[in-house]
């Protein structure tokens, strides 16, 4: 138990060389995160919720103030100043995402609300377009609601339906099994990189292969993905790929849908409104080309300037870094909530992100995350939603602890210690 | 007779958690009457889904009784927690007619857990002291 707390705080020499070069320095990290230090109920922070929404550094924060108290204005409309900066500041945080996930172009990227709204517009344009009556769309037992949903909506519209690859009872998404259901009636595949509630990592790359070699395009669900490894969606050659700001330390109601260009090209628009025009009179429309098209209406411009900072700030750390660190996180917390009697780990595939959902023999979730609150232990509790996943295994619901770039070992035997206290005051 | 003095187990309540002057010990406290209440009798056959209420993130059953126009509730739940409270809130306003139990309002659901409760849980109160209004107003729910 001493052993990972010594190597992570002090004893780097007992690191080979590798592990060194990817040893983040969590105290410099943490103190970019004010919020770390604040107290709830008189007990200092502990925050596992980062897979529900992480917090934010002071860089990105302040990247957000400097943009409203220094050249805040629209984009892409005046011909003065700030506009000209506010439009520059707004196209650069494209740039850097594009950047940092690899895409050919900044034109493969668009900024939406968030997951859910990515997805949605997938759906709703591509979807439209291109699904009939009688088609599929492969989702996996591991979907969250945003993944769910819309292609149910899609179901009702065109009478397509939805073909779902089971999970092992332990969790663990079988490649085999995919490639079974790939039938000829589906015409997408839409899944999850990363399991919200179980943590389980889905080989995308593999997935891709598998699909692209029957023709069929491939969304990749990125929200828990892109926050815990590297993501190169050349590499991963996903048709598309979603992913939210806030959990990535970025602002909330920001999200970035990468798209190829062939198919961004071939979609017609979703919404309708001003930015997304090349002309309009009141006989007919042109429309603007990718990214814009699907940018109707005044965008998000600080929140992408924030989700800019964000991405500045995690490419700086490393994305390898951050990932060596949450699985070394990963590692002492399996075994180290494995010595609670009673502790059930829900979801023990072999390739996890450091996400973990348990419950505890004979104790209500609930009340295991309430006491765990009072404790300043800040987890989320229910179905996350991810109900259909819940049904799947026969639950009602667990608590998760889900671990980020700032989160240290020392939280972990914090953790440890606020449930053997639920365990007491609910027994 | 004012309806503070027709609710004598709510002032119970009130009077406990007023003494308990630390947070953490006032939400042991609710735990507590959530363990006891596991030994009350609510009846296996009551726990049915005409009996749930729903939007709860746990599961919450309350029953009603109606006699001679006063309403006696009984509750339950599957976390402790819940029960501690939904056991407070039917203890404390049984006994009651329907239209005294409109006159209850958000004050009264506050007194039973003195922020010793997130938000979210005091709008869960406050949906069961609609809910059980929402029983008064039809005449409860089971015979007895």
């Amino acid at each position: 138990m001493t052993s990972i707390n010594a190597i992570s705080k002090l004893d780097f020499s007992a690191l080979t060389a590798k592990q060194f070069s990817l040893a983040l320095d969590v105290e410099r990290v943490r103190s970019d995160f004010p919020i770390l230090s604040t107290d709830i109920y008189g007990k200092r922070l502990i925050y596992l919720d980062n897979g529900a929404s992480a917090q934010k550094p002071r860089q990105v924060t302040d990247a957000v103030r400097e943009a409203y108290e220094t050249y805040y204005s629209n984009v892409h409309r005046g011909a003065h100043y700030l506009s000209q900066r506010s439009t520059d500041a707004f196209e650069e945080a494209r740039s850097t995402i594009q950047r940092f996930i690899n895409a050919p172009s900044d034109k493969n990227i668009i900024f939406t609300q968030n997951v859910t709204a990515a997805i949605n517009l997938v759906a709703a344009s591509w979807g439209r377009k291109f699904l009939k009556a009688g088609d599929e769309v492969l989702i996996t037992e591991m979907e969250h609601h945003a993944n769910i949903v819309p292609w149910h909506m899609l179901r009702e519209e065109l009478g397509i339906s939805l073909k779902v690859v089971p999970i092992t009872d332990d969790g663990l998404f079988r490649l085999d099994d995919y490639e079974l259901a790939l039938g000829p009636a589906t015409k997408l595949v839409a899944i999850t990189e990363c399991s919200n509630v179980l943590g389980t990592k889905i080989p995308i790359k593999r997935v891709v292969e598998l699909a692209h070699a029957r023709n069929i395009p491939v969304l990749v669900d990125g929200a828990q993905g892109i926050v815990h490894q590297p993501v190169d969606v050349q590499d991963l050659d996903c048709d598309f790929y979603a992913f939210t700001g806030h959990k990535l330390y970025g602002p909330s109601g920001i999200g970035v849908l990468y798209g190829r260009s062939e198919l961004l090209e071939a979609m017609p628009p979703y919404q309708g409104g001003g930015d997304m025009i090349e002309h309009v009179s009141f006989d007919g429309v042109t429309y603007a080309e990718p990214p814009y098209r699907f940018e109707a209406g005044t965008p998000p411009i600080v929140q992408a300037i924030g989700l800019g900072a964000a991405v500045r700030y995690v490419d700086r750390l490393g994305m390898d870094r951050i990932h060596a660190h949450e699985q070394a996180l990963l590692a002492y917390a399996n075994t180290r909530l494995a010595e609670i009697e009673g502790f059930r780990f829900i979801g023990t595939a072999p390739e996890k992100a450091a996400i973990i959902s348990f419950l505890i023999d004979g104790l209500h979730p609930f009340d295991v995350a309430a006491v765990l609150d009072r404790q300043g232990v800040a987890v989320r509790v229910g179905q996350h939603c991810a109900e259909p996943l819940m049904d799947r295994l026969g639950i009602e619901g667990t608590v998760r602890a889900s671990f980020g770039l700032y989160n240290c070992f020392d939280e972990i035997d914090k953790l440890a210690a606020a449930l053997e206290k639920a365990k007491e005051l609910l027994t | 007779m004012s309806i503070d003095k027709k609710m004598p187990r709510f002032n119970e309540f009130v009077e406990a958690l007023e003494t308990i002057d630390d947070e953490d010990l006032r939400f042991e406290y609710i735990i507590d009457i959530g363990k006891k209440s596991a030994a009350v009798n609510f009846s296996d056959e009551w726990k049915s889904d005409n009996n749930l209420m729903h939007g709860c993130m746990s599961k919450v059953w309350i029953v009603d009784h109606e006699e001679n126009g006063y309403h006696n509730f009984f509750g339950a739940s599957d976390a402790i927690i819940v029960k501690g409270l939904v056991s407070m809130m039917v203890q404390s306003f049984s006994g009651l007619t329907a239209n005294e139990l409109e006159q209850l309002n958000e004050d009264y659901v506050r007194k039973l857990n003195l922020g010793a409760l997130t938000t979210q849980r005091q709008v869960g109160m406050l949906a069961m002291l609609e809910h059980m209004k929402k029983l008064a107003r039809i005449g409860g729910n089971i015979a007895k």
